[in-house]
């Protein structure tokens, strides 16, 4: 495997995603911004979307030349083979999760009910407790009859 | 379209989220659940023999280093762009 860093292109590979990652932020984070906020917020969401769609426009421009305004610094082709490397990549992760999640829900993952101790419940007779609290309530309703009669 | 390259990069990123993930659920799982966050980092751990190993010798790796650099880079770029963005939020 040649793990040498000769032969990796910096620029068109490192330098061009980092401002596609850059303007797709600032594009996410301003529709949501522009759209939930209020007021202020809002401003700040509709120039978060405006600097997202100038940063997108311009590096679509650099390495397509459509519009013509900037220097064509990103070879068309090898934005391509980024922008795919990049997105399947963060599809991979997000199947990852999903993979993840998938296994976590089917499996039980609720604690052994081996250690809890089943045999005093089945020993508890319900009619007997039942009993005990309607006495116990009795109990308590008169006494506050009789305090209320001294009074 | 290079496809070799689009399945090389679809397992490192698989790789990376079961190494994450499984780490995290490993330490704080508890019984169960910590097993299975043993074989997620399991997993990830294969996937990055069968990239390190196997996955590269299949096409040439110098694209397969250049599409690392640009998944840094769009992972670099979309961290900035959150912290311009909580800047703008939290400075207004």
């Amino acid at each position: 495997m040649d793990m040498s860093t000769d032969n990796l292109d910096i620029m068109q590979f490192f330098v061009s995603m980092l401002i596609v990652g850059i303007g797709v932020a600032l594009l996410s984070t301003g529709i949501f911004t522009s759209y939930f906020g209020a007021g202020k917020s809002q401003k700040i969401g509709f120039g978060l979307l405006f600097l997202g769609i100038i940063t997108l426009t311009f590096v679509i421009d650099m390495a397509f030349g459509t519009i013509g305004i900037m220097p064509d610094q990103f070879e068309s082709a090898t934005f391509k083979d980024a922008l795919v490397s990049g997105v399947s990549a963060l599809s991979g992760m997000i199947i990852g999760m999903f993979m993840i999640l998938f296994v976590l829900m089917k499996v039980d993952t609720v604690d052994d009910l081996e250690d809890l101790d089943l045999e005093d419940l089945e020993d508890l007779d319900l009619d007997e407790e039942l009993k005990k609290l309607e006495e116990e309530l009795n109990q308590t309703e008169n006494k506050e009859e009789k305090s209320e009669e001294k009074e | 379209m290079n496809t070799e390259l689009i399945i090389s990069m679809g397992f490192v990123g698989a790789m990376l989220s079961m190494l994450g993930m499984g780490l995290l659920i490993a330490y704080y799982g508890s019984s169960k659940t910590r097993n299975i966050g043993f074989v997620f980092l399991i997993v990830g751990a294969g996937l990055a023999y069968y990239l390190a190993e196997m996955g590269m010798d299949a096409h040439p790796s110098v694209s397969f280093m250049n599409g690392m650099l640009a998944f840094l880079g769009g992972m670099l770029g979309g961290i900035i762009g959150i912290i311009i963005f909580l800047v703008a939020i939290i400075k207004s």
